[in-house]
């Protein structure tokens, strides 16, 4: 019994970001540890009633603090990341449970000779031999996917807060001046209006202007559409499902804006499977779907077109790069005259 | 009056302004200025950038829904670097009359530009050739679209410079044909997008209107 309270305590200091299933965790334990007392308190009083002898109770009350231990332990050692990490910290709390159990067996058969030193002792040699077993070169390994996750990730945030700087610097410096110069010229060309050749070289030069700044302008806008920067991803996708010939409806759980990577990989697939449903299945009415929950956004779009999308077509393919480079999945199902259904799963903690 | 955060620019369009008779009265370098001097000078129109401090993102355009608001005869002209449907589209739902959203560099050409400023402040309207242009692309783009499906290249460009703000006089120029030749056009696509009858000028709105009420969410 002792054993499982002090597991639960160890898992209500889980980090924040396994809170919730904690919490579920502890609901399940506590519902547990209430019906294995009622147990306990049933058998007491059965011997109670049933003249007293020896004292069996003190059985079942072993076997449910055991069962307790089991589910809690293992759900404490889950909490470490997958692999090996996980696996050590099973084999490390089964071991544990065993030990105690053997001890309280002993104890509880009256004491005597100390055998359970020989399973301990054994347990003790198998979970060391699998802490070693991992070869350095397995664990430097694991440690450089480790390492390599976490600097991928820091580069693409640099690389979203590079890109976002250079379109303000765009927005802020060149395009400015341009804009500046051109009307100057502008105002220029209307005073030399009696000198129509200077007029036409002057009209020439504003006119490369304005032709600069409207690449200026496409470039800035392929990093990422004004309003997305402005108002965030459920703004950009009302604007997209507005300005689409489909009949769109969109329903959206956002409540925090999410890395600026996330939420340009996430507009980019509702664009582009807009722009494919409009293309496939004119008419058919799309269904948008947003949702962001523990640390992931998913986005659905869902049309009711004809089906028969090919995943490898290259519009697809360039959205899936860009979903896996943020860790992400990409899933496409399209089943022949049922429909197509595009579903991004975004990591953005 | 200006709200505009770029001095350059912010001066050199004042400057242009004057040249040509039309009082500046006032100069704002923010969204809360724009508002404090609508509120003190009481302008005829307002011309705002979009992007304006602190936030440097709609800034611009949430200060003049504002200022249209509080004061619903004022007259708004926004200058932006993007073409943003949804910001054009927020702008109109204020009100047809008294609005225009035209790209910055338009002021370059100066006789367009102040056209559009004096169109603007006496109650008309005033989009960018862009802003209009893709507008009729996106919603052009599919097969399902029938009211604009159904109308021709010629019809479709007409409707463009139409929703520019252009007189009929204007759009001949433009597209070098009759002003009879304009006026078919024209009277084709109100029976194409099934506008009611009456009121020419009204109906010129609203063909255009039909289009962009279609590019606000919700």
């Amino acid at each position: 019994m002792e054993r499982g309270l002090w597991l639960l305590e160890q898992a209500t200091t889980e980090p924040m970001a396994r809170e919730r299933n904690v919490r579920s965790g502890s609901a399940v334990l506590a519902a547990q540890l209430t019906l294995s007392a009622t147990v306990a308190l049933a058998v007491t009083i059965i011997w109670a009633a049933t003249g007293m002898g020896y004292f069996w109770p003190m059985w079942v009350w072993f076997g449910l603090a055991l069962a307790l231990a089991l589910p809690a332990g293992i759900h404490s050692a889950w909490a470490e990341p997958r692999g090996r990490l996980r696996r050590l910290a099973v084999h490390r709390t089964l071991s544990m449970i065993f030990s105690v159990s053997v001890v309280v067996i002993w104890a509880l058969a009256g004491g005597g000779f100390f055998w359970p030193v020989f399973p301990i002792l054994g347990l003790g040699l198998a979970f060391v031999a699998h802490a070693a077993a991992g070869s350095p070169h397995q664990r430097d390994l694991a440690g450089r996917v480790d390492e390599l996750t976490r600097t991928r990730r820091g580069a693409l945030d640099v690389q979203a807060a590079e890109l976002r700087r250079i379109e303000r610097d765009l927005h802020d410096g060149a395009q400015a001046r341009l804009v500046a110069l051109s009307m100057q010229l502008g105002r220029a060309e209307e005073r030399l209006e009696d000198q129509p050749e200077a007029a036409a070289l002057v009209r020439r030069a504003r006119e490369e202007a304005s032709a600069a700044i409207a690449e200026l302008r496409d470039l800035a806008r392929g990093i990422a559409p004004p309003v997305l920067a402005d108002r965030g991803l459920v703004a950009a996708v009302e604007a997209l499902a507005a300005r689409s010939p489909s009949p769109v409806n969109v329903s959206a759980e956002v409540v925090h804006r999410g890395p600026p990577m996330v939420e340009t990989a996430a507009y980019f697939v509702v664009a582009e499977s807009l722009t494919n449903a409009a293309k496939h299945a004119p008419g058919a009415p799309v269904d948008i779907a947003i949702q962001e929950s523990d640390a992931t956004l998913v986005v659905e779009v869902a049309d009711e077109g004809p089906g028969g999308a090919d995943p490898a077509g290259s519009g697809l393919t360039g959205l899936r790069q860009r979903v896996e480079a943020l860790d992400g999945a990409l899933s496409v199902s399209s089943p022949v005259g049922r429909g197509t259904l595009v579903r991004a799963v975004l990591p953005c903690a | 009056m200006i709200a505009e955060d770029q001095a350059l620019l912010r001066e050199g369009i004042v400057a242009l302004l004057q040249e040509h008779g039309i009082e500046v009265v006032a100069q704002a370098e923010d969204g809360a200025g724009l508002l404090r001097v609508v509120a003190g000078h009481k302008p005829d129109l307002a011309i705002v950038d979009v992007r304006l401090p602190p936030t440097f993102t709609d800034e611009g355009i949430r200060a003049a829904l504002e200022a249209r608001r509080r004061r619903p005869d004022l007259a708004v002209l926004v200058l932006s670097q993007y073409v943003e449907p949804v910001y054009t589209g927020e702008l109109l739902s204020t009100g047809e009359s008294g609005v225009g959203y035209l790209l910055k560099e338009r002021v370059s050409e100066v006789r367009a530009f102040l056209d559009a400023v004096e169109r603007v402040a006496a109650g008309g309207t005033a989009l960018d050739r862009e802003v209009v242009a893709s507008l009729v692309r996106e919603r052009g783009r599919g097969d399902s679209d029938g009211e604009l499906a159904s109308l021709t290249n010629r019809e479709r460009e007409v409707l463009e410079l139409i929703a520019q703000g252009r007189t009929n006089a204007a759009i001949a120029r433009e597209l070098v044909i009759t002003l009879g030749a304009v006026e078919k056009h024209i009277s084709n696509i109100f029976t194409k997008l099934d506008l009611p009858t009456g009121d020419d000028d009204h109906r010129r709105v609203l063909a255009v209107l039909a289009y962009l009420r279609a590019m606000q969410p919700g």
